[in-house]
Parts: structure tokens; C-alpha cells; sequence
């Protein structure tokens, strides 16, 4: 578990730090936090990052656009929506644009583990992919590497 | 409905029944009784202008009649005086002879008399004996010397008997004398009164100062004085028609005219007017019997249809009003729901926040309480206390969520539901519960029902949440007994929820659908239960019914359309 690289996405500071240390307590030690969605694509645009927790209903630029962004520019990053209510159109859509999951509001902290786990989950079931693909391209074209190394 | 709204309904139908009532039937009322009018009185007018006619013919015939009579009469005389000398009658068997003569020409003779100058009587022929009396101070005598004719009115004379005479004058050189005869009084009435004008058509004959000089059938003896012959009118030949109502009171139809020959007879042809207008009677009775029955008919039908035109008003009204009443409660939901929709929102996340914060602190308790030196009941009351936290956040969120999906409009997604096979799913969910609560749940649907075209998800939220009220209704009670049904109306499917449980106070009816009305105890219930599902059934289409009667039971009923084409 512990290895996962997580963004907090939230407008209230004070549930990011609560959260954050919740977090932290149950080993989950990389965790970065953003207070709006501006930040947030920043964040993920710097750092590696694998599971996005992000809050459906937030001032300026919304949820259901940030996961948008975020699937356009990284589409392997998972996201996991929070929001107000199950089954609410915006959760819907959120899942329609490929987000992991949605976890409803107010979150209890064993739940959003388990929701984690699973993201992470299939996030490194991916990146292996990727990386065999990768692997096998390069026995196959090993100077391919220096023409085609822009992608991280 | 209040009473005084059914009052105020009742007062609004006699109203329009009244206005419909005087507009439908006061114009062809009007209509009818001018036309009406107007056919008798022509009708009418008419008929008397005829009857009056054909009176003053029948008088002028009549009149003719007795003129010629009584011309004849004289013609008779004047012959026999022409033919036999004054001393030619001395005798009085030549006499007998003339007046033997004279019958035979006219059975009216009835007696002879020959005059001399002195008015003395010289000879007599009949059944009186008159011979030898004078005459000269009669009155018919001085008449007859001065005019040469004379045709008396009816007197008593010698005899002490009405009768009238004709009298003429032969001229024998410087002298006259004088030849009189009387009429048979009998013959000369019959003569009069032989006209016969329907049954009290009658004619009779008056004198100038109103004297009677013939019977009359009515009433009235020769010579009595007729009351009303001021009533009279008579010109010298012109027969007058006119109307008088006499001293008996009764009504009649007069013609009246006056008598050449004589001095101044006047014939009178008379009849009741009661039957001579008898056929404008008549036709006055039908007419307004018909007018009668057939009015009497239009304003019952006028009636009916008034009170049916007016109960449809009256019905229209109420169902506008509860339109409106609708209209109201959906601009009322519309409102709460955004509103709800933002509450909720708002909430939900201060929410968040002590959520996290009381999962920190149960962590952080956990670590401290593992320190040493601690007090465990106090770590024990604060962990109650954090637990506590927790629990009242669940009912936060609980209300939130309920808000939440109150105020839901996610879009229906439409399939075709079997009721026989949904019905008892729903049925089943509720099963163990039911046990619990000693509750017996029967489920009566008929498989034949047509599928309906309606969400799943929504409409088993519906059910359910019916279906847990009536097990809320029927707690702690025995023989709890819970019945659905679907049944068939037309265009519509009724799925009625039926318990016999406590039942809704009348007072709270027109509450149980509004958001956060409940009657279940603080944290129990959000009051959401109700309002949200009369949102869902009002957004499939359908209605929701509710009949309740206190400690006997409620019936749910949800209306729901079924697709057009079944």
C-alpha cells in the first residue's frame, strides 16, 4: 500500500490536513494536497502521482471539469470522485469520463482505503503493462529510447 | 372538503342553476306569450267581428220578416176596406164573412171591427162583444183618423188583454170610416221569437219607451218594461251590433234595429256572449293548457339541464381550484427541492470536516490510551463521546442524503414492469422485517394486469418506502395485516398499499407529503420519505391517492399511467 503517490483535492484546508494525517497514520506516506483544481492539475503536471481523491462540487473550476483535465493530460492517473450524494448526475458523469470511483460524503476513512488500494491497484497493474510494452520495445528498438524519450 | 367550502360550492350552484334558469327560459317565455297573445287576440277579434255580422244579418232577415208581416197585414186591410163600402159591414154576418177572408189570407187576423167617424163601434166580428163602444178617445183611433194606418203598440183596451191592431182609414167622400183588426197576440209572438240563435240566441220586439211587445224567452211578459232598452241603440234603418252586459249581469250580444210601419218598435236579436264567443273560448283554454303542460315541461327540462350545466360548472371550478391547489404544492416542491439541494450541499461539507476530525480523535485516543498513567473510565467516557459524534453525524448525513433524493430529477429510465412478479419482490425485501414486527403481508395482483412502462429503481423506492410506513403504522398491534393490490382503471394502473393500523389524524392531512413533516419520534424519521416518493410518482406521470381513517387503517394508493398503446 504504503508506496501509493496521492493527491487530496478539497476546498475546505481543514479536511485536507485531518485527512492528510488519517492518512498518514494508516501508511499511506506520499500525499500531496490541493485546494482547488487549478492547483491540483499544477501538482500533477510536477509530480508523479497515482490516485486522485478529488471533491465533485469545489469553487472556480468544478470536479467533473478537473477530472476531465486530468484524464486528458494524464490519462493513467486514477481519480476517485467525492460526492455529495450516490447516483447524483454529476458522479454519473464523473464515472463516464473515466473516473475510478465516487465515495460518498462524509467519507469514512476505512472506506476511502479500501477505494485507494483498489485504484493504486489497477494503476500499477497498468504501469506493468506499460513497462513490459516498453521493455519489449526497447529489446526489440533499442534506439528508439533516444528519439522517442519526451514521455516520462 | 371543509364544510363551509361545500356550503360556499352548494351556494355557487344555485347561483349559476339560477342565471341559466331566467336566461334559458325567459326570452322563449316572452316569445311564446307574445305570440300566444297575439294569435287571440286576432283570433279573438276576428271571431267577434264575425259573430257580430251574422247577427246583424239574422236581425236585418228578421227585421224583413216581420216588416213584411206586418206590411202585408195592412195591405190585407186596406184591400178589404177598398172592397167592401163602410155600409156594406153593418151587418155584422157580412162581416164574419170578411174576417173569414181575411184569416184565410193570414191565420194573424184575429178579430174585426168597423169604426164610424165618432169612433163608435158599428159592427164587430169575433169572439168578444165589443159592439157599441167608442173609441174616440183611444189612442189608436186618433192615430188612424190623423195618418190613415196605424199599427198600435200592445195595450189592455176593453178586453183587459195585450194585443195590438192594425187600423185603416176608407174615406167615403167627406166622412171616413175606420176598419181595425187585431193580431193574434200568440200568432205574432211566434212570429217575433222564431229565430234561433244557437241555444240562447233569442229576438223580441220593444217599444220607444222599452215596453216588451213580444214575450222574451229569457224573461219578460208582454208589455213589461225591459230594464235595460236605455242599453239600446237604433238608427233609422241601420241595425246596430253591440255588446251590453244587462241588469241580471250576464253578457250579451246585441243587433238592434227599428221597425218601419210601426211607431217606433224596435227589434232586438240577442245572444249570450258566453256562447257565442264559445269558440274563442275554447280555443283560449286549449291554448293555455297547452302552454300549461308544455311550459310546465320546457321548464323541467330547462330545470334538469340548469342543474346539470351548473353541476358541471360548479365541478369544473372545484377541479381548477385543486389544479391550482396542485400547481402550488409542485412550485412549492420545485422551491424546496433546489433549496434542499443547496442545504444539503452546504452541510455536507462542515460535515466532512468533523467526520474526519472524530476519526482523528478515536486515532489519537487509541494511541493515548495505550500511554501509561492514564484514567480509563475517562478514556472511556470520551471514546463514548467521540462514538456519540459519530452517531449524530450518520443522522446528519442521513437527512442530507434524504434532501439529496428529494430533490433528485435524475430522468426516469422507462421499461416495462410486470407487477405480478414485481409486487411480490418488493414483498420479499420486506419479509423479515414483517416477521419482526408480527406483520402478515398479502399480496392480491392479478396476472393478467398489462405490463407497465415505468422506472424500476424508482418505482421499488416508492414501494418501499409505502411498504415501511405501513409496517411504521402497524407496530406493536396484533393482527397487523398489510394488503396490496394492483388493479386495472381505465388508462391507469391503481397499486394500492393497505394496512389496518393506526391510521392518519384528519387534522395532518394535508401535511403528510410536505418535506420534513414526520410523526415518528426526533431522529427517527427525516420526514422525507413521503415527499420524495410523491415527487418520483408525480415525475413517472402519476398520482398518488391517500384515504385514512384513525385506528382503522390507510390506504396508498399510487396512480400510475399505463402506455398508450395497451
Amino acid at each position: 500500500m504504503s508506496h501509493v503517490k496521492l493527491l487530496l483535492v478539497d476546498d475546505e484546508e481543514r479536511f485536507l490536513s485531518t485527512t492528510r494525517i488519517l492518512l498518514e497514520k494508516r501508511h499511506v506516506e506520499n500525499i500531496k494536497t490541493a485546494t482547488n483544481g487549478a492547483d491540483a492539475l499544477k501538482i500533477l503536471r510536477k509530480e508523479r502521482i497515482d490516485v486522485v481523491v478529488l471533491d465533485v462540487r469545489m469553487p472556480g473550476m468544478d470536479g467533473v471539469e478537473v477530472l476531465r483535465r486530468v484524464k486528458q493530460e494524464h490519462p493513467l492517473v486514477e481519480v476517485i470522485m467525492l460526492t455529495g450524494h450516490a447516483a447524483v448526475e454529476s458522479a454519473v458523469e464523473g464515472l463516464k469520463l473515466g473516473a475510478f470511483d465516487y465515495v460518498m460524503k462524509p467519507i469514512d476513512i476505512p472506506d476511502l482505503l479500501v477505494k485507494i488500494e483498489e485504484a493504486y491497484g489497477k494503476k500499477k497493474a497498468h504501469d506493468e503493462k506499460i513497462r513490459a510494452a516498453k521493455v519489449s520495445e526497447i529489446i526489440s528498438h533499442p534506439m528508439a529510447v533516444f528519439s522517442d524519450n519526451q514521455e516520462d | 372538503m371543509q364544510p363551509e367550502e361545500k356550503e360556499r360550492d352548494r351556494q355557487r350552484f344555485k347561483g349559476i342553476r339560477r342565471m341559466i334558469l331566467v336566461r334559458v327560459l325567459l326570452l322563449p317565455f316572452l316569445i311564446v306569450m307574445v305570440v300566444f297573445g297575439t294569435v287571440i287576440y286576432y283570433f279573438g277579434t276576428n271571431l267577434k267581428s264575425r259573430v257580430f255580422s251574422e247577427l246583424v244579418l239574422i236581425a236585418g232577415d228578421h227585421r224583413r220578416l216581420i216588416e213584411q208581416f206586418l206590411g202585408e197585414r195592412v195591405a190585407n186591410l186596406k184591400f178589404a176596406a177598398a172592397a167592401y163600402g163602410i155600409d156594406e159591414f153593418e151587418g155584422d154576418e157580412r162581416l164574419s164573412q170578411v174576417l173569414r177572408d181575411l184569416q184565410e189570407s193570414s191565420r194573424a187576423f184575429f178579430d174585426l171591427g168597423v169604426f164610424d167617424e165618432q169612433g163608435n163601434h158599428v159592427a164587430y166580428a169575433g169572439p168578444y162583444d165589443l159592439k157599441g163602444k167608442n173609441y174616440a178617445e183611444s189612442e189608436w183611433f186618433r192615430a188612424v183618423r190623423e195618418r190613415g194606418v196605424y199599427i198600435s203598440d200592445v195595450f189592455l183596451g176593453y178586453r183587459k188583454f195585450p194585443h195590438f191592431v192594425i187600423a185603416v182609414k176608407r174615406k167615403n167622400g167627406p166622412s171616413a170610416s175606420y176598419l181595425r183588426a187585431t193580431i193574434d197576440t200568440q200568432f205574432f209572438n211566434d212570429l217575433v221569437e222564431s229565430v234561433r240563435v244557437g241555444r240562447t240566441g233569442e229576438a223580441y220586439l220593444v217599444n220607444g219607451s222599452g215596453m216588451l211587445q213580444t214575450r222574451r224567452r229569457s224573461g219578460g211578459a208582454l208589455m213589461d218594461v225591459d230594464p235595460d232598452h236605455g242599453l239600446y241603440r237604433s238608427a233609422e234603418s241601420e241595425i246596430f251590433s253591440f255588446v251590453a252586459r244587462d241588469r241580471t249581469g250576464i253578457r250579451y250580444v246585441n243587433a238592434t234595429g227599428k221597425l218601419p210601419l210601426t211607431t217606433d218598435w224596435l227589434l232586438v236579436v240577442r245572444q249570450e256572449t258566453r256562447e257565442a264567443y264559445a269558440p274563442l273560448y275554447r280555443v283560449w283554454v286549449i291554448g293555455t293548457a297547452m302552454i300549461l303542460a308544455g311550459g310546465g315541461l320546457v321548464v323541467l327540462m330547462a330545470f334538469l339541464l340548469a342543474s346539470s350545466q351548473a353541476r358541471q360548472l360548479v365541478l369544473s371550478a372545484r377541479e381548477k381550484r385543486q389544479l391550482g391547489n396542485q400547481l402550488i404544492m409542485a412550485g412549492k416542491f420545485a422551491e424546496l427541492g433546489e433549496m434542499s439541494v443547496g442545504i444539503a450541499h452546504e452541510i455536507n461539507n462542515p460535515l466532512q470536516v468533523i467526520k474526519a476530525e472524530q476519526t482523528l480523535m478515536s486515532d489519537l485516543l487509541g494511541e493515548v490510551e495505550s500511554a501509561e498513567g492514564v484514567d480509563k473510565t475517562s478514556v472511556e467516557m470520551i471514546r463514548d463521546s467521540i462514538r456519540q459524534v459519530g452517531i449524530q453525524i450518520d443522522r446528519c448525513k442521513q437527512i442530507t442524503q434524504g434532501l439529496l433524493s428529494f430533490a433528485r430529477k435524475s430522468d426516469a429510465v422507462l421499461k416495462p414492469i410486470d407487477l405480478a412478479s414485481f409486487l411480490p419482490e418488493m414483498v420479499r425485501m420486506v419479509e423479515q422485517k414483517a416477521r419482526l414486527e408480527n406483520v402478515s403481508i398479502l399480496h392480491e395482483v392479478d396476472p393478467e394486469l398489462p405490463h407497465l412502462s415505468s422506472d424500476p429503481t424508482q418505482l421499488q423506492q416508492v414501494m418501499l418506502n409505502l411498504l415501511n410506513n405501513a409496517l411504521y403504522a402497524l407496530r406493536k398491534r396484533e393482527n397487523g395485516e398489510i394488503r396490496i393490490a394492483a388493479s386495472r382503471e381505465d388508462g391507469s394502473l391503481d397499486i394500492s398499499v393497505a394496512d389496518n393500523g393506526c391510521g392518519i389524524d384528519p387534522e395532518i392531512m394535508d401535511k403528510i407529503f410536505l418535506p420534513f413533516f414526520t410523526t415518528k419520534p426526533v431522529g427517527q424519521g427525516t420526514g422525507l420519505g413521503l415527499s420524495t416518493i410523491y415527487g418520483i410518482v408525480e415525475r413517472l406521470g402519476g398520482r398518488i391517492l391517500v384515504n385514512s381513517e384513525e385506528n382503522v387503517g390507510t390506504v396508498f394508493t399510487v396512480r400510475l399511467p399505463l402506455p398508450a398503446t395497451t
